[in-house]
């Protein structure tokens, strides 16, 4: 039972916290009102309140919109991001779900060195090898293509070792009694480690999928065809284009963040697990 | 022939001077049942584990159904097993846990759906088909890894401590259940057990370790009776036969405390051989209170005085002070008497086992 101290401290703390989120979402809201509005009247609004209230609903409210998905590709460049994304997922569940249980339950000579070799390669950011993935894949004539894109991001060490973290504690007997089901070591890993270990597995493709969704750089370095390009460079392309309004430029940001509020929506649980993964056992 | 044969299996894990199992020694044949029991980390669990394949056998050479086993992967051995954390697969339904090494073994849908219904009448878990493992009580669970192991029509069921997780009322309900389906499938089972209540009841023949080696193998009442060493007698049986270090003196058997025994002169000549002092075991239920032993022995009779009683129920248990050692001794319900009472017994002379004080060897009389 809370006493009436206790109450009082809790009101003051919500309230405090609600004041906090709007502090954070003020430029969300900002955005998402304008992007329904032109710029005349965005412009009108700027020194009001009204800067944050969408416009009145009438036959021009989605114009905005409208125009971006169907004047540009941009549809098009949401589409590649999320086939990418996909494809990501898969091979990167696979890859790196493959070395994790590796080092998680077989023995190998060096184990423990080559794990302690993909944790330091955690700390190495993208950027530093990047000059590196680009000159391998030019040489191997795999610019504008998809392959060439996702060859280089398949492999994830903080994915390894999330994966090794779950893995390890997955216990042993499991894998024997499979032994004697008849189920092979490939099997086993598909039909049994992964459905086991389904919140990492769920952590993983919401991290994948984020760094995809999220990626400039690569994809500006691989892509130069404008069919196969992302949403980033998309939205690069569209809002630094002279002929874009700024009602125009704040839906196609608008646009490009849905997908994100959306993961983080239904995925927070997974993304707070992963990032204080502990390798805790599935119940 | 024997069905399954161990030669000389030796077990040594790499880095280790001391081998965890030596020289393992044992044939059992077909329909057998068979218990290894003994302390922790005596070597039971990692012999089981070699004859499943599951630990590589160091040195020896095992046999089942006549064929060397040694470098076959444990899926072609012939076995099911048991574990002692029942290993369900926790995504499947009851279901599908018995009949998933059913079908990785390409048996027909219908088949398998007939083996299943099977398993899941006799285990009694026909309400429970479709909840997953979390969603069972631990009797379920174990059910469940039993009727995995029945489904699959292998000639030898292995079963590592399969109760050990289960409280003490379910693990005698399952006791017998496991016994009643032994006999009724009649395969071959090795069973892993830390509990020598268990080993007694259900098997055929027991299997006795220590530090790695075998000390008996018999049947239970033949350990129970003739423990071949010291080590034996004080694992089977419950409670623990009483020891005492004794020796000979003027052809009676003296005590540390200087309590006397007179025995029969050729019975003392032939203890006479294994030394002056030696160790005297009995078991609780052979100590006596009782009038008519206390006459018929009477020129045995001792004293001593009740430090605690333990009431069963069915019997009690006596704790005092004899012979330099804690003593127990088992009498029936009827015999009640309180802390602090000065009693009189005797030690049924034939019930005596004796033990040399260096091998801790049983002396036969």
């Amino acid at each position: 039972m809370l006493t009436k101290k206790q109450k009082r401290i809790n009101i003051i703390l919500v309230i405090i916290m609600i004041v906090m989120s709007l502090f954070f979402l003020f430029p969300v809201i900002w955005m998402l009102a304008n992007s329904f509005k032109t710029d005349a009247a965005i412009t009108r609004d700027m020194n009001s309140l009204a800067a944050f209230i969408p416009p009145a609903l009438n036959g021009s409210f989605f114009d905005n919109y409208i125009t971006i998905l169907t004047n540009t590709s941009f549809l098009r460049y949401m589409a590649n991001t999320l086939l990418y994304a996909a494809v990501l997922i898969v091979l990167g569940i696979i890859v790196n779900g493959l070395a994790g249980y590796a080092l998680a339950k077989i023995n190998f000579p060096f184990k423990e060195r080559w794990l302690l070799i993909i944790m330091l390669l955690m700390i190495v950011p993208m950027e530093t090898i990047i000059t590196i993935h680009f000159l391998f894949i030019a040489k191997l004539g795999l610019l504008n293509n998809i392959i060439g894109y996702v060859l280089p991001m398949i492999v994830n060490p903080f994915n390894i070792f999330l994966f090794r973290q779950v893995f390890v504690s997955l216990p042993d007997d499991v894998y024997e009694a499979a032994q004697l089901d008849f189920c092979s070591p490939v099997k086993y890993f598909f039909t049994m480690v992964l459905p086991m270990s389904k919140s990492v597995v769920a952590t993983v493709s919401v991290f994948t999928f984020l760094n995809v969704w999220n990626d400039y750089l690569w994809p500006s370095l691989v892509f130069t065809s404008s069919d196969l390009l992302t949403a980033q460079i998309g939205l690069n392309a569209i809002t630094s284009n002279d002929n874009t309004t700024m009602g125009q430029t704040l839906a196609v940001i608008t646009l490009v963040t849905i997908p994100v509020i959306i993961i983080y929506a239904l995925f927070s649980k997974q993304i707070v697990e992963g990032v204080v993964s502990t390798g805790s056992k599935e119940g | 022939m024997s069905f399954i044969e161990l030669k000389k299996v030796c077990k040594q894990y790499p880095g280790t001077d001391k081998k965890a199992v030596t020289d393992f020694d044992l044939e059992i044949n077909e329909k057998e049942f068979i218990a290894f029991v003994g302390p922790s980390g005596c070597g039971k669990s990692t012999t089981l584990r070699m004859i499943a394949g599951f630990e590589e056998i160091t040195s020896g050479d095992l046999y089942i159904d006549g064929k060397r086993m040694n470098e076959v992967a444990p899926r072609d051995r012939g076995i099911s097993m048991v574990f002692q954390n029942y290993a369900l697969y926790p995504h499947m339904t009851v279901e599908k846990n018995i009949g998933y090494g059913l079908k990785n073994m390409k048996v027909p849908a219908d088949e398998i759906k007939k083996k299943v219904d099977w398993a899941i009448d006799i285990l009694g878990l026909e309400e429970y088909r479709n909840r997953k493992p979390k969603n069972l009580s631990g009797g379920q669970r174990q059910r469940v890894a039993l009727g995995r192991a029945i489904v699959k029509d292998q000639k030898v069921f292995l079963m590592d401590e399969p109760l050990s997780n289960l409280d003490a009322k379910l693990r005698v309900s399952m006791r017998n259940e496991i016994s009643k389906l032994h006999r009724s499938l009649g395969s071959t089972t090795i069973y892993v057990t830390h509990d020598q209540v268990e080993a007694m009841t259900m098997a055929d023949r027991i299997v006795i370790m220590k530090a790695g080696v075998v000390q008996q193998v018999g049947k239970p009442m033949e350990l129970y009776e003739k423990p071949v060493n010291k080590f034996v007698a004080g694992f089977i049986g419950s409670p623990q036969m009483n020891f005492y270090d004794v020796s000979i003196e003027d052809g009676q058997i003296v005590f540390s405390d200087g309590n006397r025994l007179t025995m029969k002169p050729e019975i003392t000549e032939k203890l006479k051989k294994h030394g002056k002092r030696m160790t005297l075991g009995i078991r609780g239920e052979d100590i006596k209170f009782d009038p008519q032993n206390l006459d018929i022995y009477k020129e045995n009779k001792m004293q001593a005085v009740v430090d605690n009683t333990e009431i069963m129920g069915n019997e009690n248990n006596l704790y005092f002070e004899f012979g330099g050692a804690v003593s127990i001794a088992r009498v029936s319900k009827y015999e009640l008497c309180k802390v602090g009472d000065k009693m009189e017994f005797v030690f049924v002379p034939h019930r005596m086992h004796f033990f040399d004080i260096d091998t801790e060897e049983a002396i036969e009389l």
